[in-house]
């Protein structure tokens, strides 16, 4: 059995009529870390998802699941939620958790009373007898989610886990994740929001297309763009274009560009060289959120091209 | 744990969840007590029907036109034969006239007498009685002659026709009559059938519900869609199975209480097998019945996507299981016709049909063998059920099903 990966997919394809909504996907999920499988609306993560847990099969590639060759073996020891949640309605909460834990192998006794444990750590202990139904979106939301951990899963798939949830339930869901994370499970999970994956991963996935673009550290995601300078002259008259790297632009009286591959301090020596002073420099890394655009928007470029 | 076990454990769940929705609401009250409502609206009717039958049964009358010595033979004639009839069969009332100058004319008048409806009249002499009947009156007119023929006989013998003392002792017959094991047979394809009437088609909108509320997704991803199917036939045939417990006490119950007569009748319902094999056979065939056509249903209803649609299935639901029970009444009129073979091995008709044979012929490993077979055929409806469900549902929520694919 291989411990090294939670998930580990490779060349994963799946079409749907003529499209082919997956194209060649590969995934790794180290045991025990944080995993966020980022892309823009209809990029093939919940189908990604789904074919990583068995729900569908995929039309090519290999995948094992807590190195399980079928993920159907591995199904009591994962917990799953999905993009459209869904509960049964005329349920008590209670219930509704113990039935998600019995349905991955947990006994509806331990079930109950670990819903209550939960549900009380959550902040909603007084909804326990409460019917699905008369909770709010969000109330019933992070109960789903409590059904996905009643049975204290090795693996945690969350397919969009933080849309429709409002900022305290966001970082009550974020603390529940990272508790899951530090009681050992892996989590995966997808999400197109990318101040969570900032957050939350240790490693990301960016498929766009069907494709995955990108795979690395969240650093590494920052990394594939030169960090970008601002800098704005003591004397604004001595500036000229010749002295800025060739993609420096005017903002106002400052001026922005990307930090060149030989280091700031060229430029410098040159602006100071000119007599146009520093009157104020700053170096920031690009964030994911740019990251994220820059790459999928050069997919995006890519398929307009073609 | 094994696989196996595995997803027994799965199914049970599902079953258990489905079980529990359906029996712990206010509407399955509704269900249980349908029959109760159905009976109770339907002896209502037959009530009103019956009162509206009598009142005018009292007017209709048999007319015979005979002389007062005649008469007397007459009444005692119709007194004596009118006791074999059942009360729902009796001949009209018997009214006897004294012969006016023209019998014929007064015969033709009784049909238009105000105080009563004559429906056949007699009149003339005994040897060759004239008899006019009017419609739906054939019977009567038969009736009339039986007692113009035994008055005659009175009237020879001195007035009054002899009286016969028979001893008549009850006799429990010790093997089964053939009327008996037909009418069994019969019974035994009625009462399967009308439990699967009544209640597989409760599982065709099941699917729905996950589908409706997203469930679906979670239980495809924690189980295989085999143990979904399986555990909603299940759970569904636990409802039904109350259903019949508590029906079957009950009737048990009034049962007991009926008069030895009808205890009779029921002791001649004597199935070839044995009454205790035919009883577990039956609980087999209704069980098989059960899931076979839950499971075919339930794979179609999984394909409907609205309400809609689901109802709209309610029809030719119906129809394949009235046509189930046509090809078996068929078979069973005919025994060792291909019709009955077609029936036995037919995977849908199979359980009324061996259902019937269970009542009809004592062998019994052609009920090991079809219950093997239906078993298999059981598994099979609910493979392929699961797996058109993930092709053509779960595969996207934007694929459609097998019908408006071809429609498209």
């Amino acid at each position: 059995m291989d411990n090294q990966w939670a998930v580990n997919a490779s060349g994963l394809a799946k079409r749907f009529g003529d499209r082919r909504v997956v194209d060649g996907v590969d995934i790794a999920v180290p045991t025990g870390a944080v995993y966020g499988v980022l892309g823009p609306n209809g990029a093939g993560k919940t189908t990604t998802l789904r074919m990583l847990l068995g729900i569908i099969e995929p039309d090519e590639g290999e995948r094992t699941l807590l190195g399980h060759a079928h993920p159907r073996d591995a199904s009591d020891l994962v917990g799953y939620l999905p993009e459209e949640r869904g509960l049964y309605p005329a349920m008590k909460a209670r219930e509704a958790i113990a039935f998600m834990g019995a349905l991955r192998g947990l006994d509806w006794k331990t079930g109950r009373a670990r819903a209550i444990e939960l549900l009380e750590q959550a902040g909603l202990g007084h909804a326990a007898d409460t019917k699905i139904r008369k909770l709010s979106k969000g109330m019933a939301q992070l109960v789903q989610l409590l059904g996905a951990v009643v049975h204290r899963p090795r693996l945690l798939v969350l397919d969009e886990p933080f849309s429709g949830l409002d900022p305290v339930n966001q970082e009550r869901l974020e603390a529940l994740m990272l508790g899951e994370r530090d009681r050992g499970a892996t989590i995966l999970f997808s999400t197109h929001v990318m101040a969570h994956a900032e957050r939350l991963c240790d490693r990301l996935a960016i498929i766009a297309g069907g494709q995955r673009r990108f795979e690395g550290t969240v650093d590494e995601a920052r990394g594939t763009l030169p960090s970008l300078v601002r800098y704005r002259p003591r004397d604004p008259d001595r500036v000229t274009p010749e002295l800025l790297p060739a993609d420096a632009r005017p903002d106002g009286t400052d001026w922005r560009f990307s930090l060149p591959d030989e280091g700031i301090e060229p430029v410098l020596g040159r602006l100071l060289a000119a007599g146009a002073g520093i009157w104020n420099l700053s170096i920031e890394r690009p964030s994911l959120h740019e990251a994220f655009v820059r790459i999928v928007g050069e997919q995006a470029s890519q398929e307009n091209a073609a | 744990m094994s696989p196996s076990r595995r997803l027994i454990r799965q199914t049970l769940t599902i079953a258990r969840r489905d079980f529990i929705a359906t029996v712990f609401t206010p509407i399955f009250l509704l269900f249980l007590f349908a029959p109760l409502i159905m009976v109770a609206f339907s002896t209502i009717g037959a009530m009103g029907a019956a009162q509206a039958a009598d009142h005018g049964a009292d007017r209709v009358k048999i007319v015979a036109i005979v002389p007062d010595a005649i008469a007397r033979a007459f009444v005692e004639a119709d007194t004596r034969t009118r006791t074999v009839f059942r009360r729902d069969e009796e001949p009209p009332a018997l009214k006897t006239l004294a012969p006016a100058r023209d019998p014929a004319a007064q015969a033709r008048a009784a049909f238009e007498a105000r105080d009563y409806d004559a429906t056949a009249v007699l009149y003339g002499p005994l040897e060759r009685p004239t008899i006019l009947y009017g419609a739906r009156g054939a019977r009567a007119a038969d009736y009339l002659a039986v007692l113009a023929g035994q008055s005659l006989v009175a009237d020879r013998v001195g007035g009054h026709l002899p009286q016969v003392a028979a001893v008549k002792t009850p006799f429990v017959r010790q093997r089964a009559t053939l009327g008996g094991q037909n009418q069994t047979a019969f019974l035994a394809v009625f009462g399967v059938f009308f439990l699967t009437l009544f209640l597989a088609g409760q599982v065709v909108g099941t699917m729905a519900e996950e589908r409706s509320n997203k469930v679906i997704e979670v239980l495809a991803a924690a189980v295989p869609l085999e143990a979904v199917f399986l555990g909603k036939l299940l759970g569904m045939f636990g409802v039904a199975v109350l259903f019949v417990g508590f029906w079957g006490t009950v009737l048990g119950q009034l049962t007991s209480i009926l008069p030895p007569s009808f205890a009779g009748m029921v002791g001649e319902l004597s199935p070839a097998i044995g009454l205790p094999m035919f009883a577990v056979l039956f609980v087999a065939y209704f069980t098989m019945a059960y899931l076979l056509l839950g499971s075919v249903f339930l794979t179609i209803g999984a394909q409907a996507s609205t309400m809609r649609e689901i109802q709209m299935l309610s029809l030719p639901i119906t129809i394949v299981q009235v046509g189930m029970f046509t090809l078996t009444l068929s078979g069973l009129s005919k025994p060792d016709s291909w019709l009955a073979v077609i029936a036995e091995v037919f995977p849908l008709s199979s359980p009324f049909a061996m259902a019937g044979m269970a009542a009809a012929r004592d062998t019994l490993w052609p009920h090991a063998v079809a219950l093997a077979w239906q078993a298999l055929w059981v598994a099979l409806f609910v493979t392929l059920g699961a797996r058109l469900f993930r092709r053509g549902v779960l595969q996207s929520g934007s694929v459609r099903p097998f019908w408006r694919r071809k429609r498209a």
